[in-house]
């Protein structure tokens, strides 16, 4: 078996106790779904088998199993994993059915373990996709992962209602321009602004004779802010927080 | 007023036969980036550098010709100079695709970017991949970049988690410059402060060397000298990918005795211009 690049693939062969089922041939780049449904690319019809169990992908020159959360897992030479490299030898146990991932002899194979693991490759997306699905509880951490986590100001005085940081910088100050707009005696026209950094919204002082205060304390630079920080400046009084 | 004093160093390492990594300090614009490149037969080198030429011959355009900025793409919730890096990166990714796309030798080749860009009193720091950017203030070391990899990634979503997925992922990246027809750069835009340190490498470092260590070496030693500590700590311990580090540090211009030679002359010629008008009213009084 060669793909279109020469390079040549390795074989799964599917066996149900001594008997040898049939041979599925591996294709770089593309990824292989076993499991009991119909719609996968190798349909092992038993119970013991979820409906989509197992996928295998192509990731550079190597092949990674992964167990879609499967009911009864899978096992690679008798021990449980959930995602694993295969190398060539290895037997995937899904159920009471075996798969033997082997290349032939003479082929080329990628380096095994130690050799892929330093190699940086970039990931099918699906791949990716399935393993984070597998984690049931997303927490999300850092603001700047997909922007789960909306920083929101709330006027407490000078204003009224919110004012939710879409951008990544926002203004603050005399400006007519600033985002929000602030008046007061010794306000800078950019007095402060907001940034979204990966771990969190910081506040920075940008200029002016009165500096913005956080929680009473004049901010001279920089600070993180925590949920329902009270951000001062001028005649205005906003506080902070977050939601999803 | 700022000054960047700013200095930058790329390195073999101790096992890899070439270097993959580029880099660009470029003070006149502001500009500094590091890219990591990957792809077997020199096409990673090739990834890498084309990244880099082609963000830096964008904003070299856009610099000397406001006019050829982004306009009509642009992401209202980010600034000019923040529009015109996130141009430059989905730019220089399709530059890349198609060279992979169209040269049997570098097919599936990519490289990581991480960009630096210091413009009128704000930085923006963007990065696809996971080449990080640090931010030094105040004895403190803070990450600007998001890294694009299986297990940072996992990590976020499910910190408890994070230890189940093997090291073999440690290098496995969730996006890459040049792999897709299109790329999402993480981006963000901060204000900064005299003093203040910025750091970007390629992984061959991070690997080896922990923020902590980052954070001690840049603080003690002008950028130059940091840059030329860093490669070595990594070497040190084994050298095992190609290292590449920039360090820049926030210098304030035109020294404070100027300044205050300057107020000082102010107030006195203020000084003296009221006691002349006193002596004046006073000789008119006295007439």
């Amino acid at each position: 078996m060669e793909d279109e690049e020469g390079y040549r693939m390795p074989i799964l062969t599917l066996k149900f106790k001594k008997n040898k089922i049939a041979d599925f041939p591996m294709q770089k780049g593309r990824s292989i779904t076993i499991g009991r449904r119909s719609n996968n690319d190798i349909v092992i019809e038993n119970l013991a088998v979820s409906g989509h169990h197992a996928k295998i992908d192509a990731i550079g020159d190597g092949f990674v199993l992964t167990d879609l959360q499967s009911k009864n897992g899978c096992f690679v030479n008798e021990q449980l994993v959930t995602s694993h490299w295969l190398k060539h030898g290895d037997v995937v146990n899904i159920g009471k059915h075996t798969l033997v991932f082997a290349y032939n002899d003479g082929e080329s194979r990628p380096e095994e373990a130690g050799g892929q693991a330093d190699q940086t490759i970039v990931m099918d997306t699906n791949l990716y996709r399935d393993m984070v699905n597998k984690n049931n509880t997303p927490t999300p951490a850092s603001p700047a992962e997909k922007s789960q986590v909306i920083g929101v100001l709330s006027y407490l005085a000078g204003g009224e209602g919110e004012v939710t940081l879409t951008k990544k910088l926002t203004k603050i100050g005399k400006d007519a321009a600033s985002d929000i707009v602030v008046s007061g005696i010794g306000v800078g026209q950019t007095a402060a602004t907001i940034s979204i950094r990966p771990n969190g919204f910081y506040l920075s002082h940008v200029g002016g004779f009165f500096k913005a205060r956080v929680n009473n304390e004049a901010i001279k630079d920089s600070i993180l802010l925590k949920e329902f920080d009270v951000i001062e400046l001028g005649s205005t009084k906003l506080q902070f927080f977050t939601k999803d | 007023m700022y000054t960047i004093e700013s200095a930058g160093l790329s390195d073999t390492g101790k096992i890899r036969k070439d270097n993959e990594d580029t880099l660009l300090v470029d003070d006149d614009m502001g500009l500094y980036v590091v890219a990591d490149g990957m792809g077997g037969h020199r096409a990673g080198e090739v990834a890498s550098q084309l990244v880099v030429n082609s963000i830096r011959d964008y904003i070299q355009s856009c610099y000397k010709d406001k006019a050829a900025a982004p306009s009509g793409l642009a992401d209202h919730t980010l600034s000019p100079a923040a529009n015109l890096i996130l141009k430059g990166i989905i730019l220089s990714n399709e530059v890349v695709h198609e060279a992979a796309k169209n040269n049997d030798d570098y097919h599936g080749m990519g490289s990581t970017v991480a960009v630096l860009y210091i413009n009128d009193g704000t930085l923006v720091a963007a990065n696809v991949g996971d080449s990080p950017i640090f931010l030094i203030h105040k004895g403190q070391i803070d990450t600007l970049s998001v890294m694009h990899t299986v297990v940072a990634e996992h990590k976020a979503a499910n910190p408890e988690g994070a230890d189940q997925i093997g090291a073999e992922y440690n290098h496995v990246l969730t996006r890459a410059m040049g792999t897709e027809t299109t790329v999402e750069a993480n981006i963000c835009e901060v204000p900064f402060f005299i003093d203040d340190r910025l750091v970007i490498s390629s992984d061959g470092l991070t690997d080896l060397v922990s923020p902590a260590e980052i954070l001690a070496t840049v603080i003690g030693h002008p950028p130059k000298i940091a840059c030329q500590n860093l490669v070595k700590m990594a070497n040190d311990r084994g050298g095992t990918d190609n290292i590449t580090v920039i360090a820049l540090q926030v210098i304030k211009s035109g020294n404070r005795q100027t300044k205050l030679t300057n107020l000082l002359s102010r107030l006195s010629r203020i000084l003296r211009q009221s006691l002349a008008l006193k002596k004046d009213n006073g000789r008119r009084r006295g007439l």
